[in-house]
């Protein structure tokens, strides 16, 4: 029984693989009903400071997101990364 | 003592008699132990049980307050779940470091002194690094010596803190330090809990060799050396504003590394540096909420982590590598491994629902309320590298991405229940905090599930995925090794060996050289002097004497015999005939 669940789990994924054209649309209005849903919250008994600018969170997401693999993987290739065997 | 039961007892009997069963009854006295453990924590009361005097010194074995309690609390139900996962391990000796160390855990926790604690503090490390030997490769070998000398080293700090902590007080009582009153003694001991909760620039060790131990004895290092001494910050150092600041930089120093490694086990390492962070954060800050968001951190952390290093375990038992790049497309064959991973993955990015959203999220509000803007930032932009590295790039190359052709099975059954246990309780807890909230240290008035904070994490982490699967090609894992601050004393240790092949053997075999010419002959031309100005000037007056100068300097040519042992001998007897005169004196 728990068997077949498990499997209708590998079949569903390999069905979201094959239709990935509509995944990422769905994840798209996703992204888009976030930030109306973030924008349409009251900003006088923000959590933080920062909620009181819109979607201060998306910008944040996307902006840290980007400098984090940009800056570790430049750091990365400019020294850190040395062969499997550096330390012999 | 009268009805208090250290829980510590059930892992020391536990392990001495667990050679004398086998089959089926070991597997049920492997996991009677740490069941019985969780009964008698439930059944404890607050109160100080164990006291001693020893040696001018109070000492005081069971300090059962809150703060120890939520402790003990996950450590017990840690060591169940870790003693589940570790069922199909046959050698002995494996368990028995694995009890000792728990125990170890366990005693250095509910200790109400420094010495107490010190002792339980070393039972940890050395019974830990056998965790890591068990691997029995080389890397695993040289790994764990690496780990040991380290906290040895770190021992050293807490020791020396201690005595001068004794020299300083006249006690040894382990209680709350206010920044004040630190001196010196109160920064060494401070290092040293600093060096074994990976406190950066002394956390080397842990990616070190945790990616080396055992696949079950990794599970249990994850949970039981950094969170040991993220309790006792909490109680000693609570509010020290250099804790506040490191352990910050800890959140976003673990997240970067986690972002470039390959190694499964080594990204999840990082991130035990990581979260770790927030702890230390946590007490750093200090106010109550932050203490409490600290403990609660620690709770839910043990579990998913546990869980991580239990999912990668499974996939390094089965396949055989843990690294990213060689795997790939095992969804399809380990889907319930990928279940209990993902599970684990989601809880530590602090998706709503998972234990990491209720329990981060009180530290990094308590640093909001103090006003230390800057730190709530980094700790955010450290959340959006944890879903980045452990959510999104390890699910994504191992169990998605190119298919490898790898085709594993699933681990065996006992892993399985490991990890479902493991991802029933993150998910309880994530879904009823109360039941974590109630067991700590202060009373709880934080809501978790506000409208503010549920946007707030999921835009942080659904724009974090969108980034991810648009730069996906960039973050592709590659067969490196990363430096680290380890190579100050490997590379430093390659230059010691060197020295002393170049220069100080040398120097040796010169100074032998020139100890031998010139010493002894010294010796016997003094000798031979004394001799002939006895012969010819008191001959028959002090006759002899010559001949004792003569015998000596043979006698101590005997002695120059050099072997080791025999200066190690003679040393020795040296020290008892120093000791024993200068007590006959007292």
């Amino acid at each position: 029984m728990e068997w077949w669940l498990i499997m209708k789990i590998v079949e569903y994924i390999d069905f979201l693989k094959r239709n990935m054209k509509g995944l990422v649309r769905v994840l798209i209005v996703y992204l888009i009903v976030l930030v109306a849903f973030d924008v349409t919250l009251s900003r006088h008994d923000a959590h933080y400071f920062v909620d009181k600018i819109y979607a201060f969170w998306t910008l944040f997401g996307i902006v840290g997101c980007f400098l984090l693999i940009k800056v570790a993987k430049g750091i990365a290739h400019l020294f850190l990364a040395q062969n499997e065997d550096f330390y012999g | 003592m009268d009805s208090w039961i250290h829980p510590a007892i059930f892992f020391f009997i536990g392990a001495l008699i667990l050679p004398f069963f086998s089959g089926k009854a070991k597997k049920i006295f492997l996991l009677l132990v740490p069941a019985l453990s969780i009964i008698d924590v439930a059944l404890m009361t607050e109160g100080v049980f164990g006291g001693y005097h020893f040696l001018n010194a109070d000492i005081i074995f069971g300090r059962v307050d809150k703060l120890s309690l939520v402790f003990a609390w996950v450590f017990t139900i840690m060591a169940f779940l870790g003693a589940i996962y570790a069922l199909h391990v046959d050698e002995d000796g494996h368990h028995i470091a694995g009890s000792f160390y728990v125990g170890g855990s366990l005693g250095a926790i509910f200790a109400g002194d420094y010495l107490t604690l010190f002792i339980f503090w070393e039972m940890m490390a050395f019974s830990s690094v056998f965790l890591v030997w068990y691997r029995k490769e080389k890397k695993s070998i040289d790994a764990g010596y690496r780990y040991l000398l380290v906290h040895v080293f770190g021992g050293l700090l807490f020791f020396t803190g201690m005595m001068l902590y004794y020299y300083k007080t006249g006690n040894l009582l382990f209680e709350h330090i206010l920044p004040v009153d630190a001196g010196v003694a109160e920064y060494l001991i401070l290092a040293g809990f600093a060096l074994n909760a990976a406190v950066i620039p002394l956390h080397a060790w842990l990616p070190d060799a945790y990616p080396e131990a055992t696949v079950a004895g990794a599970v249990l290092m994850c949970a039981f050396t950094t969170k040991t001494a993220v309790y006792v910050l909490a109680r000693g150092f609570s509010g020290f504003e250099i804790l506040a600041i490191m352990g910050t930089a800890m959140t976003v120093y673990g997240v970067f590394y986690a972002v470039i490694e390959n190694d499964m086990r080594r990204v999840l390492a990082y991130h035990i540096i990581s979260q770790v962070g927030y702890m230390v954060a946590g007490v750093g800050i200090g106010t109550e909420m932050a203490l409490n968001g600290a403990c609660a951190h620690a709770f839910a952390h043990i579990l998913y982590k546990a869980l991580l290093f239990m999912g990668a375990g499974s996939v390094l038992y089965m396949v055989g590598t843990a690294k990213l790049s060689r795997l790939g497309g095992l969804y399809k064959y380990m889907p319930l491994t990928m279940i209990f991973y993902v599970v684990g993955a989601i809880s530590i990015s602090g998706f709503p629902l998972f234990s990491g959203f209720v329990s981060k999220s009180m530290i990094v509000a308590s640093a909001h309320e103090q006003g230390r803007i800057w730190l709530m930032l980094l700790m955010n932009l450290a959340g959006i590298g944890t879903f980045l590295s452990v959510g999104l790039k390890v699910t994504y190359f191992a169990f998605f991405g190119k298919d490898s052709g790898l085709k594993p099975k699933e681990p065996p059954k006992n892993m399985l229940w490991a990890m479902g246990l493991t991802s029933a309780l993150c998910f309880i807890i994530g879904v009823y905090p109360g039941a974590l909230y109630v067991l700590l240290p202060f009373p709880v008035e934080y809501h978790p599930y506000n409208l503010h904070h549920l946007s707030e994490m999921l835009q942080i982490l659904s724009f974090t995925g969108l980034v991810f699967f648009l730069l996906v090609k960039k973050l592709a894992p590659e067969d490196k090794m990363n430096l680290d601050m380890d190579i100050f004393y490997r590379a430093g240790a390659w230059v010691f060996m060197k020295i002393d092949e170049k220069v100080i053997s040398v120097v040796d075999a010169h100074w032998g050289e020139v100890y031998r010419t010139v010493g002894l002959s010294l010796l016997f031309k003094n000798a031979r002097v004394a001799n002939g100005f006895d012969k010819k000037v008191i001959d028959g007056i002090v006759d002899g004497s010559a001949m004792t100068v003569r015998s000596v300097g043979s006698l101590v040519r005997k002695l120059q015999t050099g072997r080791i042992q025999a200066y190690i001998g003679l040393a020795l007897i040296m020290f008892f005939l120093i000791v024993w005169i200068f007590l006959k004196k007292v």
